[in-house]
């Protein structure tokens, strides 16, 4: 059996390969990367029998558009973007069927994964992108993508189909309360600044991207304060002097100079990713803490 | 020595207070000795100036209550360990920058001053972030510390040797950034494609924390 499974007939917005991230890097500056939905990304490799760790294509908001090459099971999960195939199930695909995402409706970004994963290159251990930092190089328009070679998925004798329960497909239109940590600088902020940042609805705003997400709202007075830069986490909340917070990506520097109220549990940055700008988001207290 | 959780499985060490000779030679005390004998459950951890981040797993460390007082003891015992200092690694640097004389002018010098006294100093990696291997070089001449551009450039080129507030350091990748650019390199300090002979990934970076850094002038600037 082929391994060239589809060609890429337009990238869209944006399209790249991405794992869970690469780990260790950090201390010499390379962010982890990897899915922005860990949860919409694992699912599609869960449907497929896939190894958690096989790359899958992430895709921003709308346009791209694929020819099989090859019959092929697929599975596509994440963000609504008016898939041309059914999504949150494994799906069947015939050589020469085209899969395209026109209009993005719900949610940021939308997960494509293969029957045994892609085969993608590894830089530092991971297939995820990171273009800016020259680890990888988006998909353009004729790339082949190929995949490993291994056992090919099949379904369980005596199951139709299968796919993902309705409980675990999200509403990336409900307004998410992101569970936060308190962090390094938790106790320098006022605790009138802490309740409003907990109390208050924030905006997503369009300077998001897979580097750290600017939110709005009523901002707090983090001072003026010089500090040395500390390290960055997945999910930091950080102050600049405008007091309006940004969440640090998995894109995002590996060091941050700004004052660090808090951490997004891992398990919410996939639900603040899939946030449009415009969207509302609140935050409430991971453990018990006093405010 | 102290820490504060930093979220769920994850502490913050802060080993000094300030940057300076006594916190450098801790960091990279402290980086060497999480290299060769990381602590148990240690999934990765992140130096900066005063500060480390260690990233647990939760499996493995369960309560950072529990597992800390131990780990913090044998880090500051590593923190106390006079290490040999790094070999000088020369860097070659052409001093043409776009921000060549407005630095100048700001500090009331001529670029030749400039030049001067940024190729001078023997200077320290302090740490590594900001991009792939982008080096923050210390200590720079305080006649020289510039605060960054109001508005960052849209793409600074790769080999830029460039001056942020108090450091100096060299963009290892293409990338938009608002330090203020004194000259270029043509070292790949950053090399994706780079490996050791024994295919380690870590060839890729030219320099690490703890390296000691000279800036050399090429013919012509």
């Amino acid at each position: 059996m082929s391994a060239h499974l589809l060609e890429v007939l337009d990238p869209g917005l944006g399209a790249t390969f991405q794992d869970r991230g690469r780990a260790g890097w950090r201390r010499f500056g390379v962010p982890p990367s990897g899915a922005m939905d860990d949860h919409a990304a694992g699912w599609a490799n869960a449907l497929l029998d896939n190894s958690p760790t096989a790359p899958v294509v992430e895709l921003l908001l709308q346009g791209a558009k694929f020819l099989a090459l090859h019959d092929c099971w697929i599975a596509v999960c994440g963000a609504d973007a008016e898939a041309s195939v059914p999504t949150w199930r494994a799906v069947w695909l015939r050589a020469d069927d085209e899969v395209r995402f026109l209009r993005n409706r719900s949610g940021v970004w939308t997960y494509l994964a293969v029957e045994g994963g892609f085969d993608a290159p590894l830089q530092l251990g991971s297939a995820s992108v990171y273009a800016r930092g020259r680890l990888g190089t988006p998909l353009v328009r004729g790339d082949v993508l190929l995949r490993t070679p291994g056992a090919p998925f099949r379904l369980p004798a005596g199951v139709a189909g299968r796919s993902v329960v309705w409980e675990e497909r999200r509403n990336y239109d409900a307004t998410p309360i992101l569970r936060v940590w308190p962090g390094p600088q938790w106790n320098s902020f006022s605790e009138k600044d802490r309740t409003a940042f907990l109390e208050q609805t924030w905006t997503v705003t369009p300077q998001s991207d897979r580097v750290g997400y600017r939110l709005s709202g009523q901002p707090l007075a983090p001072g003026q304060w010089q500090m040395v830069s500390e390290p960055l986490r997945v999910g930091t909340v950080q102050f600049p002097e405008d007091g309006q917070p940004i969440v640090m990506m998995r894109d995002g520097p590996t060091v941050g100079g700004y004052p660090k109220l808090g951490v997004v549990d891992a398990h919410d940055v996939a639900r603040l990713a899939q946030c449009r700008p415009g969207r509302a988001v609140k935050f409430r207290l991971a453990a018990e803490t006093a405010v | 020595m102290d820490w504060t959780p930093y979220g769920p499985h994850a502490a913050l060490v802060r080993f000094a207070d300030e940057v300076g000779d006594e916190a450098f030679a801790k960091a990279v005390a402290i980086r060497s000795a999480l290299e060769r004998n990381p602590p148990e459950g240690l999934l990765e951890f992140v130096p900066a100036c005063t500060t480390v981040l260690l990233e647990f797993s939760g499996r493995e460390v369960p309560s950072l209550d529990a597992a800390m007082p131990d780990i913090l003891e044998q880090l500051q015992m590593a923190a106390t360990l006079a290490l040999p200092p790094e070999p000088v690694k020369e860097i070659p640097v052409t001093y043409d920058g776009p921000d060549l004389e407005r630095v100048a002018r700001a500090h009331e010098l001529t670029t030749a001053e400039v030049c001067q006294l940024h190729a001078e100093p023997i200077y320290r990696v302090y740490l590594l972030g900001f991009a792939p291997g982008f080096p923050y070089l210390g200590d720079l001449d305080a006649r020289l510390h510039t605060p960054r551009l109001a508005t960052p450039r849209a793409r600074v080129p790769a080999g830029s040797v460039a001056i942020g507030g108090q450091h100096t350091g060299i963009y290892t990748v293409d990338t938009p950034g608002g330090w203020n650019i004194i000259g270029h390199t043509p070292a790949k300090i950053f090399d994706p494609t780079r490996r050791s002979a024994d295919g380690g990934d870590e060839a890729m970076f030219l320099l690490k924390q703890g390296d000691r850094v000279k800036f050399v002038r090429s013919n012509g600037a």
